[in-house]
């Protein structure tokens, strides 16, 4: 009898999803729009960067250094100003983002072997690019000063180098794509995203036009009708981790080096989380006005935290802890761990333990509040 | 000099050969009508019969398919901002308050500020809602709303109204209210349309179109649709009552309609004389006791149930295919003792004592908000209940347990259909969950098909249905699974005359199968159906009894009075006596009258006085709904002297 009013009770869900465009859309459209979008557009790398130039030495000596400044693309002269004030009025006002002053006596000191000081002017307000810039500016005049210490011509061997000099390898993203960075924690951010949303609008619309309470008054029990509700759309949601891996293996080449089977069974335990999530904010809402807001709420601070798109290491101390609490955080790990590291399920054991931890509790707490929900 | 004659003043509204179609299904047949200023128009007919159509074109949201439609002599979408539409449902804005809600309306259709104040206080009083002009709508019950709805309407003087059903779900108490101030309005000279499926109400409108599948069958005032149907009527009280109908049916003669309304029959006879004498003959033959008998006027009920009848729209009377043989009647179903609800600081229900037998229809009636729905959802363990003893099928805790649920049926106010299945996959997903066997689903599902005669449209989405249609089929998807207990939170609201009858058909069917129901209504007419009633005001029971002790126990005598100037009496008489104690019923007055002798003296000097003439007086029994407005109105007032 149980298992006919369960079959009861999935039939309908299936029927009102297949009837629903909105949702077959919400599966499809964003998570490629989102992977597309995170994997291409964002790199932390910097180039182009908009350089002014005063040049009081006006010399060869100092023209040759500012073609050897903008000789990769990193700087690009934006325009030459004959007073230093005017380059700072133009780093003020954004028209360049960094600035170069040449004093007048750089050529012949540079000719009497002796060191000289040239003044770069940053415009700190995107702190991230200004450090960016200020490496590169740093790198590019040692190297400069090098090539300047080993005139042309005279034999590699005869000036002594660096003492020590570091060979960096860089393991398992050795091209140091950022994309490959990225896009398993988008496959993250995308699940966490679409499967909150489906999932609570499917609950949510039970209450808004009042057919909730037509529900709770049948013999299901409160866990029956999340199950009817909850396994639709876990094949839907499974069917976007294929699509997303897809995009990530034909689009952004990652190497998948891990299980496969293994990957997709640890997808499944997060794509149940997300729809826990889903269901328990559309028990804590009344309309579906108040569902999308809520899930802003709580989805936005949930991606900053896990590490997906900015780098955990990078926050402070109390953040890091918090991070700890975001189960994205851990499933960006274990995405990350199989597909470009290839390790297996006895290391990321803990993620594992701690994924299916979240999982019983918030689906248990959703189901708790589902009955209660009416009061 | 010759006087010269007014000229006939410009209709208001004309509608031409006015067509609409959706896809396949012809709405409107070509209609025509015409209204004059200051009229009040009543739209009537079944569910589905192309009135809210009509009024969507009207006013101006929708396009005809073919034919003419002035307003005011110009397109509907022209002359928006003189008319004001009124929908069932609440167009008010929740988050609002009353006087924010009107302001709103107001600056849509640009009144200005300095006449705002003063039209704004003066609507508000006539519907006694001045006192609570900085409540929010959201926190109104469905009455007040309606109400303020209306005033929304009314803010911007406009010269036409559109009321599509604005009634439904209100309590008589609010109705009668809000169609005292439609009579006003029109005395000013505003034009009304207005649909209602309550014909008592609908008896108030100066003429009267009756529609159905998308035509005007016949257009007339009262008087005229009476003389058209050519019968007279005759009011049968006789005990017991199903029996006197079945042997006055089998009778034939002069005899051509019966109709049961509550504790009477509706006897429609050719000739009054030869009728009066054969339902005497055949009563007393079949040893039926006959309490009462009396001559009148057809009602538009009656004109109403008979027109329809006429054209074969009676709904299918068929057995209810069941499993199993019935519960014994007599044990309690569901008992309370001292049940009470607070939310926040407020009392929802104060010490509800009821007990409800298996067999027994318990009717349980009140003005909205009094606190009927809190009750039942806390009897069916949706609310968990802040305090008293609740006893429902022999259980007394654990009421949310699945083994007590599957035996209690629910129907809850809102529409309880998923509205993006059709009826079909409604009605098999209540079977399949309440877990009735498949061979038996299928013959109940065409049980439901065919008693709302559904049949062949079982896949048309559900959203798609009429408010009235869909109630029909939340009822049969509700005892799919024959329930001991059966819970109904105004299962008739909406729906039309004849199916309301066919509800309560099968509600009787149900009870005598031994199914416990608790039912609430606001058709009072149809709460005599009850074997019990318990009247709430405010969150308590104030009287409890079978229908003829409630009636039997209301102090003084009621009178109706006959005047051609029903609305100039009713407003004199409203202010002499008080209000509640004065009611338009169709084309007369109700008074209530503690001592008749010394009061009907003083009520006939004061309409002389007003040169009001008074074709005639006489005592009549009290209706449900008079005693209803009588005990809710005297508790209302015993607990405004209590609180200061």
């Amino acid at each position: 009898m149980p298992l006919s009013r369960f079959r009861s009770l999935m039939l309908k869900e299936i029927r009102q999803i297949l009837k629903n465009r909105q949702i077959i859309f919400l599966l499809l459209f964003p998570p490629t729009v989102q992977l597309l979008i995170f994997g291409l557009a964002l790199n932390p790398a910097v180039n182009h960067l908009s350089l002014g130039v005063v040049d009081y030495s006006d010399s060869p000596a100092s023209r040759d250094f500012v073609a050897a400044l903008v000789a990769n693309d990193v700087f690009e002269i934006q325009s030459f100003q004959p007073r230093a004030a005017d380059l700072g009025q133009q780093v003020r006002t954004g028209q360049v983002s960094t600035g170069l002053v040449i004093p007048p006596e750089f050529a012949e000191r540079l000719a009497m072997g002796q060191t000289v000081d040239v003044q770069v002017l940053i415009d700190g307000v995107d702190a991230n690019t200004a450090g960016i810039a200020s490496g590169y500016m740093k790198q590019l005049i040692n190297h400069y000063g090098q090539t300047l210490a080993k005139p042309p011509g005279s034999s590699s061997g005869s000036s002594p180098g660096p003492p020590v000099e570091t060979a960096v390898r860089f393991l398992y993203n050795p091209g140091l794509l950022s994309s490959w960075f990225f896009v398993p924690g988008v496959i993250g951010v995308v699940l966490t995203l679409t499967g909150s949303l489906v999932s609570s609008t499917t609950v949510i619309r039970e209450k808004d036009v009042g057919t909730l309470e037509q529900l709770l008054m049948t013999p299901a029990q409160g866990w029956e009708i999340l199950a009817a509700k909850i396994a639709p759309l876990f094949v839907l949601l499974m069917g976007d981790v294929l699509l997303a891996s897809a995009i990530a293996r034909v689009v952004f080449g990652l190497p998948f080096r891990g299980s496969y089977p293994l990957f997709l069974a640890l997808s499944g335990v997060y794509v149940f989380v997300a729809i826990s999530i889903g269901i328990l904010l559309a028990t804590l809402a009344r309309t579906q006005q108040q569902v999308v807001l809520l899930s802003f709420f709580f989805n936005v601070p949930l991606i900053q935290l896990s590490g997906a798109i900015a780098p955990i290491e990078s926050m402070p101390t109390f953040f890091r802890v918090l991070s700890f609490f975001d189960p994205l955080r851990h499933y960006v790990t274990i995405a990350r761990s199989l597909i470009l590291k290839g390790v297996g399920l006895e290391v990321l054991l803990p993620e594992v333990l701690i994924l299916l931890g979240f999982a019983v509790l918030l689906m248990g707490l959703s189901i708790s509040r589902f009955r209660a929900q009416l009061n | 000099m010759t006087a010269i004659a007014p000229p006939r003043p410009e209709a208001a509204i004309a509608v031409a050969h006015l067509r609409k179609r959706y896809g396949a299904v012809e709405a409107l047949k070509g209609i025509e009508f015409a209204v004059q200023p200051g009229e009040i128009f009543g739209l009537i007919g079944p569910d589905g019969a192309g009135k809210t159509t009509t009024f969507q074109i009207l006013a101006g949201v929708m396009a005809a398919t073919a034919g003419e439609v002035r307003v005011l002599g110009k397109e509907p979408r022209l002359a928006r901002l003189n008319l004001g539409y009124v929908t069932q449902k609440f167009s008010l804005y929740p988050d609002l308050s009353i006087l924010e809600n009107l302001r709103y309306s107001a600056g849509l259709r640009r009144v200005p500020a300095a006449r705002f104040e003063a039209q704004a206080r003066s609507l508000l009083q006539r519907v006694d809602l001045d006192r609570f002009r900085d409540r929010l709508a959201g926190q109104l019950s469905g009455g007040m709303k309606q109400k303020l709805a209306l005033c929304c309407a009314l803010i911007s003087g406009p010269k036409i109204l559109l009321l599509d059903e604005p009634t439904t779900g209100v309590d008589p108490v609010s109705r009668r209210e809000f169609w005292d101030l439609l009579a006003a309005v029109a005395a000013d000279g505003v034009t009304v349309i207005v649909a209602t499926p309550y014909l008592d109400e609908a008896e108030r409108c100066h003429r009267i179109a009756l529609i159905y599948a998308g035509d005007i069958q016949q257009i007339g005032t009262l008087q005229d649709l009476r003389d058209s149907l050519g019968l007279r009527r005759i009011e049968v009280r006789a005990e017991p009552l199903g029996q006197a109908e079945a042997v006055l049916h089998q009778s034939g003669g002069a005899i051509v309609d019966i109709q049961t309304f509550g504790d009477r029959l509706d006897v429609m006879v050719t000739d009054a004389e030869q009728g009066q004498a054969q339902i005497r003959a055949v009563l007393a033959h079949n040893d039926l006791h006959l309490s009462d008998l009396r001559l009148d006027q057809p009602t538009l009920e009656n004109v109403f149930v008979n027109r329809l009848r006429q054209q074969g729209l009676d709904p299918a009377d068929l057995a209810f295919p069941t499993g199993r043989s019935g519960q014994d009647k007599g044990g309690i179903a569901i008992a309370t003792r001292q049940l009470q609800k607070t939310f926040g600081d407020f009392q929802a229900v104060r010490g509800v004592d009821m007990t409800v037998h298996y067999g027994e229809i318990y009717g349980l009636l009140g003005a909205n908000g009094a606190g009927k729905t809190t009750t039942i959802k806390m009897l069916c363990g949706l609310l968990p209940a802040s305090g008293g003893e609740i006893e429902l099928a022999g259980e007394t805790s654990r009421l949310d347990r699945s083994e007590v649920r599957s035996r209690i049926g629910y129907m809850s106010q809102k529409f309880t259909l998923y509205d993006d299945l059709t009826i079909r996959q409604n009605l098999e997903f209540y079977g399949g969950v309440y877990g009735v066997p498949k061979p038996l689903q299928r013959e109940k599902i065409d049980w439901v098909l065919e008693t709302c005669g559904l049949v062949g449209q079982e896949n048309r989405l559900t959203g798609s249905l009429p408010g009235g249609w869909k109630q029909r089929v939340s009822f049969g998807a509700s005892v799919m699974h024959e329930p001991d207990i059966l819970f109904l939170d105004e299962p008739t609201s909406g729906v039309d005359p004849l199916a309301r009858r066919q509800f309560w058909r099968l509600i009787r069917d149900f009870a005598q199968r031994g199914t416990a129901i608790l039912v609430t209504t606001h058709y009072l007419e149809e709460a005599e159906n009850c074997n019990t009633m318990a009247f709430m005001v405010a969150g308590a029971i104030v009287a409890q009894g079978s229908p003829s002790q409630i009636k039997a126990s209301q102090p003084g005598q009621l009178i109706e009075l006959v005047s051609r100037q029903t609305q100039a009496a009713s407003n004199l008489l409203k202010q002499r006596l008080a209000p509640w104690r004065v009611s338009i019923f169709g084309d007369r007055l109700h008074l209530v009258l503690d001592d008749p002798d010394r009061d009907l003296i003083a009520v006939q000097r004061w309409l002389q006085e007003a040169d009001i003439p008074v074709q005639s007086t006489r005592p009549i029994p009290f209706s449900l709904e008079d005693a209803f407005i009588g005990i809710v109105q005297r508790a209302e007032d015993v607990q405004r002297v209590k609180a200061p």
